[in-house]
């Protein structure tokens, strides 16, 4: 598509700002595919068989089963690492759901956004815990919010924006810090590594997010809104829908779920470094995709993400206990993600081809 | 209103940016006291051979507007695999790493095209199944590859400025724009990236296209990633999600959209050129690795602002109510 393509059809543009979402378009008509698919989808649930519920049905019980066989899988100790692992990704993952089912696909500054709010909130101890959660908290709301106002207003791509949104933030980091490694002059940090009723601060904090935010896209009118939008940009746009002003609200909550994640990755490693935020940015997407939200928008939900998370840290957990290496828990990630990603493909598609 | 601007972007960027490039490059005697000799070309070369297989499959990828996050994955396992199966017959190793790049590629694009399912997704999920595989090849570890005699091989100077992977690297290059500038091919690539429906309604065969664009994809950072390991002696199964950012950047700033239907090889040589100048500036320079981020970081920004068709339109909005104040009958 040519400048002067984009100059004719700029909604089709957003409508296409994801490689891949032509796809969908050249097998239907774009105003009646996301109807279709839905009703798809519904009338394959009713004939009763489902690929991605059986294919999860048997990944559930095989890792039921293999558990039993392994020894302390099934124990108190060992479903606390479980949840405890979860928490780390599944915070930013929720956040990741949002945006990805108000159509903005994926973010590639997660984990240097992540990186920067832990050294803010680590460097702002001295004024007190709630002090430093609330600078830590805006600055990330702030980084990614804007990003979301130049996708939602400009109709940017999400993918080369938030690869230079990265580049800028671990550059303006790294700046400021002067490369080193960020310690705190006191730690008022100690009570975030609480264990109430023997579980980590974060899995209760990633319980009641998860809460907020299925209610946040099931009960109110900016969570409608981010369904619509995800499912056809161009219709959103032409009915009138503040597109701008619901991926900016969109993309400032995944923002506040980046900084919680900051946050506790703070609390836990007492220090920040450049390389804190490892390979959050994917581990989310990762956790997103496996609970069968849609890369395109408009379909998904922060329970089932919740799940995705859940499901990746049991495998990861069992492969661990039955001693396989990084790698294969890897592959077996990758896999899975495989799996659920074309098989919840195939059944928004079927009935169509 | 359609406006055509004096150069189209996919010649217009890559060059602008080439050029800016260039001129950094050239006045980095006046930062750094010493004078350019041609070791630092053979080297900018080198860093050239690092990436640009690897620019080049992701780049044909976009062009047909696809996305192929997995050539990461095929980069890191190729020169894995090489430095495995190679260290008695340094063309085994290469052999067996494209051939199974290639491999991987066309399963990827079979299930890409066949089911008409978006690659960021499959391609992600293939990439961290890689990523693990590669890892569990060598255990997590860095493996050393001995065959001293290769290794010296790959570093010999041709010419004072080239080495054979930065050749070989730029015969990839000349054959891929070969094949764009004189086959059917490259204007079938570039009409499924630009509407694949009219393509396919005009008689593309926009599938065995997508099966042979990921072969090429899975196939090319294979390669690249093998020449690296043996060049470098080592293979590392984790270099992180540097590579895949820089030939991101690389494809951009060569001219390609991420929407696509539009890129060059051409550009892309031009793109991943720039990349390597860059890095070649900081090395000779030795500035912080944040000035090279932020310059990064405006560059890409320069290329959302070109690309963003919301902010075209919101100019385009502006120009005509300028318009129309200044010619009230006519409407714009």
């Amino acid at each position: 598509m040519t400048a002067a393509d984009n100059d004719r059809s700029p909604a089709m543009a957003t409508a296409r700002d994801l490689p891949g979402r032509q796809d969908g378009a050249d097998t239907a008509p774009p105003a009646q595919e996301p109807a279709s698919a839905a009703a798809a989808g519904r009338l394959s649930g009713l004939r009763g068989v489902d690929p991605l519920d059986v294919g999860i049905v048997i990944v559930v019980l095989a890792v039921i089963v293999t558990g039993m066989l392994t020894t302390r899988f099934f124990s108190l100790a060992n479903a606390r690492a479980i949840l405890a692992s979860t928490a780390s990704v599944g915070i930013t993952a929720i956040g990741a759901t949002v945006v990805m089912i108000a159509g903005s696909a994926v973010s590639l500054a997660v984990s240097q956004t992540a990186t920067v709010v832990a050294m803010i909130f680590l460097a702002t101890q001295q004024f007190g815990l709630a002090a430093a959660i609330i600078a830590g908290l805006l600055s990330g709301v702030a980084m990614t919010a804007i990003q979301g106002a130049v996708i939602g207003f400009w109709t940017a791509n999400p993918i080369v924006l938030t690869i230079a949104a990265g580049f800028a933030i671990g550059g303006v980091a790294t700046w400021i810090s002067g490369g080193t490694t960020v310690y705190p002059q006191v730690t008022a940090f100690n009570g975030l590594n609480d264990t109430p009723l023997g579980l980590p601060l974060a899995v209760y904090v990633l319980l009641a997010i998860t809460g907020v935010a299925q209610w946040l896209l099931r009960r109110t009118t900016a969570g409608r809104y981010m369904y619509l939008i995800g499912e056809n940009p161009r219709a959103a746009r032409a009915a009138g829908l503040p597109v701008g002003r619901v991926t900016v609200i969109a993309w400032a909550i995944f923002g506040a779920c980046i900084a919680l994640t900051g946050v506790f990755l703070a609390a836990f490693n007492t220090s920040a470094n450049a390389s804190l935020g490892g390979t959050l940015s994917l581990d989310a997407i990762a956790a997103v995709l496996a609970g069968g939200t849609a890369i395109g928008g408009g379909k998904g939900s922060a329970v089932r993400t919740l799940g995705g998370a859940l499901l990746i840290s049991a495998i990861s957990d069992l492969l661990l206990l039955r001693g396989f290496s990084t790698g294969i828990q890897l592959l077996v990630k990758g896999l899975l993600v495989a799996f659920v990603v074309i098989a919840v493909h195939v059944r928004s598609t079927r009935g169509r081809r | 209103m359609i406006r055509r601007p004096a150069a189209p972007p996919e010649t217009l960027v890559p060059g602008v940016a080439l050029v800016v490039v260039l001129i950094t490059f050239f006045c980095t005697p006046l930062m750094s006291g010493r004078a350019l000799t041609a070791f630092d070309v053979y080297n900018t070369f080198q860093g050239l051979a690092q990436l640009g297989l690897l620019t080049l499959g992701l780049g044909l990828t976009m062009i047909a507007g696809e996305f192929d996050l997995s050539v990461a994955g095929t980069y890191v396992l190729g020169g894995m695999l090489a430095v495995r199966t190679g260290q008695s017959s340094a063309i085994l190793g290469i052999v067996l790493a494209v051939g199974a790049g290639a491999a991987i590629g066309a399963v990827q694009g079979g299930i890409i095209a066949r089911l008409r399912i978006p690659s960021l997704p499959v391609t992600l999920a293939t990439y961290v199944a890689l990523l693990g595989l590669t890892s569990a090849m060598s255990g997590g570890l860095s493996v050393t590859y001995t065959n001293t005699g290769a290794t010296l091989w790959m570093d010999r100077h041709i010419a004072g400025i080239f080495s054979p992977p930065s050749l070989i690297t730029l015969t990839g290059f000349v054959i891929a724009a070969a094949v764009f500038g004189g086959t059917r091919l490259g204007r079938e690539i570039r009409a499924i990236g630009g509407d694949r429906r009219a393509s396919r309604v005009a008689g593309v065969r926009v599938e065995r296209g997508l099966v042979g664009l990921f072969t090429a994809s899975g196939a090319l950072p294979a390669l690249g990633g093998a020449l690296f390991s043996y060049s470098y002696a080592a293979a590392n199964p984790n270099p992180g999600l540097q590579p895949l950012i820089l030939a991101t950047v690389g494809c951009l700033v060569g001219g390609v959209s991420l929407v696509g239907g539009r890129g060059l090889p051409a550009g892309l040589l031009a793109g991943a050129l720039s990349v390597a100048l860059l890095g070649q500036v900081d090395a000779i320079t030795a500035i912080p690795d944040y000035y090279t981020e932020l310059l990064y970081a405006a560059l890409l920004g320069v290329i959302v602002a070109v690309d963003a068709p919301g902010l075209r339109r919101g100019l385009d909005r502006l120009k005509a109510r300028a318009a129309t104040i200044r010619t009230p009958d006519r409407r714009p």
